[in-house]
């Protein structure tokens, strides 16, 4: 690693922080709720630098061990709308879970479908 | 600029016979399509608020024109669906172009405040009917008077929708499941209504006496009435109140008493989650069409760039409600 700290992590942070603390409460409401997205917007890159590469690499993963071929979710995609995987397939499914949830715990950790299905 | 808007506004007033005085005016809510603004109007006989809408021009796909719009609450007005009167109709070469203006009615848009704020508990608990019934009238207005609008079937709304899915370039398996799932699905039997498309929290105004408007109707068609029964069922429509499915605050059979309450219907509960299984897919395309036209649009807006990651949120929905038994 040739950079110093603070990390890309540790810079987003202070920058989300500041948004938060400094600026969101000094203006005008439609402002604030732009604002509120931006502070969203680097907490989804955070959660990404923290967790993407692996959630990337599960998910070639457990699309590789379905299809005969490909691993990404272009030839999953492809696959379905082919017909070439039953849409009964209980591996299928379980796939689409398990990539789904991952993808949410970066997006949006709070969101109640993906709350209620790890809790 | 808002100097020649109030002249504007009270030069088209004063078409309509209303002779008066535009003030106050006050920039609501807008964006790259539309934008919304509130004003005092005075006269000698009148003194009151009003609301103008216009198009801005970058409409989105599946918008129809501002004076379509106001044409439609017209028609349902005359229906009893809880509508705001149209006061002025704008011509569309004029300067404010394709706009009208309308009754200001008092009252919360706010899905969040009003699933949360104690001064609504009561309207809450009968709003599941009250929507059922505005829904009901809504669909009870003759689709002869939309000769120009277009009439799609099930079939035609999921192909349409697939072809502005696929046209992104961005494969998503649990939508490419979703698609092929709604191909042999129970839609209902194929009646043609006035549907109003986008029937949720946010586009009614509630009182703490309960729904008194239903605004926002560009995205209103032709086409199978459980469409809007569904529609308010979407989880992202309950704003994180998941345990209440009709719009974050209600449940399905009250939905339906109201519905019934004003038209004869065999919707069954099955069909209106196939529909609200639609729903789910059609607002995540939806956040497709706004996540790109940020990549792609001229403006730059942190808004719609957020929302291309919240197409997740409806695949997660999707998997719940098609494998996972969820509601």
């Amino acid at each position: 690693m040739v950079f110093d700290r603070p990390t890309a992590f540790e810079l987003l942070d202070s920058v989300s922080v500041f948004l938060e603390e400094k600026i969101k409460g000094e203006l005008p409401k439609h402002l604030a709720f732009n604002v509120q997205i931006a502070i969203n917007v680097i907490n989804i890159v955070k959660r990404e630098i923290e967790n993407g590469k692996e959630i990337n690499e599960s998910s070639k993963k457990l699309i590789a061990d379905i299809l005969q071929q490909g691993n990404s979710t272009e030839s999953l995609s492809k696959a379905i709308k082919d017909g070439k995987i039953d849409l009964d397939n209980k591996e299928l499914q379980k796939v689409l879970l398990e990539i789904t949830k991952m993808k949410l715990s970066v997006d949006n950790p709070n969101y109640s479908t993906y709350k209620d299905l790890v809790e | 600029m808002e100097d020649a808007l109030k002249k504007n506004l009270e030069k088209l007033l004063k078409e309509e016979g209303l002779n008066g005085r535009v003030t106050d005016l006050e920039y609501l809510t807008g964006g790259a399509s539309n934008e919304t603004w509130k004003f005092f109007f005075s006269s000698k006989t009148e003194k009151k608020h009003m609301i103008f809408r216009r198009s801005l021009g970058e409409s989105s796909p599946m918008a129809i024109s501002k004076r379509d719009e106001a044409s439609i609450q017209q028609l349902a007005f005359k229906k009893g669906a809880p509508v705001a009167k149209i006061i002025a109709i704008a011509d569309k070469d004029s300067t404010l172009g394709d706009a009208y203006i309308m009754k200001h009615i008092e009252g919360e848009t706010i899905a969040r405040k009003i699933l949360r704020d104690k001064e609504y508990s009561q309207a809450k608990k009968k709003l599941a009917y009250e929507c059922g019934e505005a829904i009901a009238k809504i669909h009870q207005v003759p689709i002869n008077n939309f000769k120009n609008m277009q009439v799609s079937s099930p079939k035609d709304l999921i192909h349409q929708l697939y072809l502005t899915y696929e046209g992104f370039k961005q494969p998503l398996p649990v939508f490419e499941f979703a698609f092929k799932w709604l191909e042999d699905q129970d839609f209902g039997e194929p009646i043609e209504k006035l549907v109003h498309g986008d029937f949720r929290l946010g586009n009614l105004i509630i009182s703490k006496n309960g729904l008194e408007a239903v605004i926002d109707w560009e995205l209103a068609h032709i086409g199978n009435p459980i469409q809007d029964l569904g529609w308010i069922c979407v989880n992202s429509w309950r704003f994180g109140h998941s345990k209440n499915i009709v719009g974050g605050f209600g449940e399905i059979d009250d939905l339906l008493s109201g519905y019934s309450s004003v038209c004869k219907n065999n919707i069954t509960h099955e069909q209106i989650k196939t529909w609200q299984i639609f729903g789910t897919l059609r607002w995540g395309v939806i956040c497709l069409i706004q996540t790109f036209s940020h990549l792609y649009g001229r403006t730059n807006s942190v808004e719609k760039a957020a929302i291309g990651r919240r197409v997740s949120e409806t695949e997660i929905d999707l998997i719940n409600l098609i494998f996972l038994g969820g509601k």
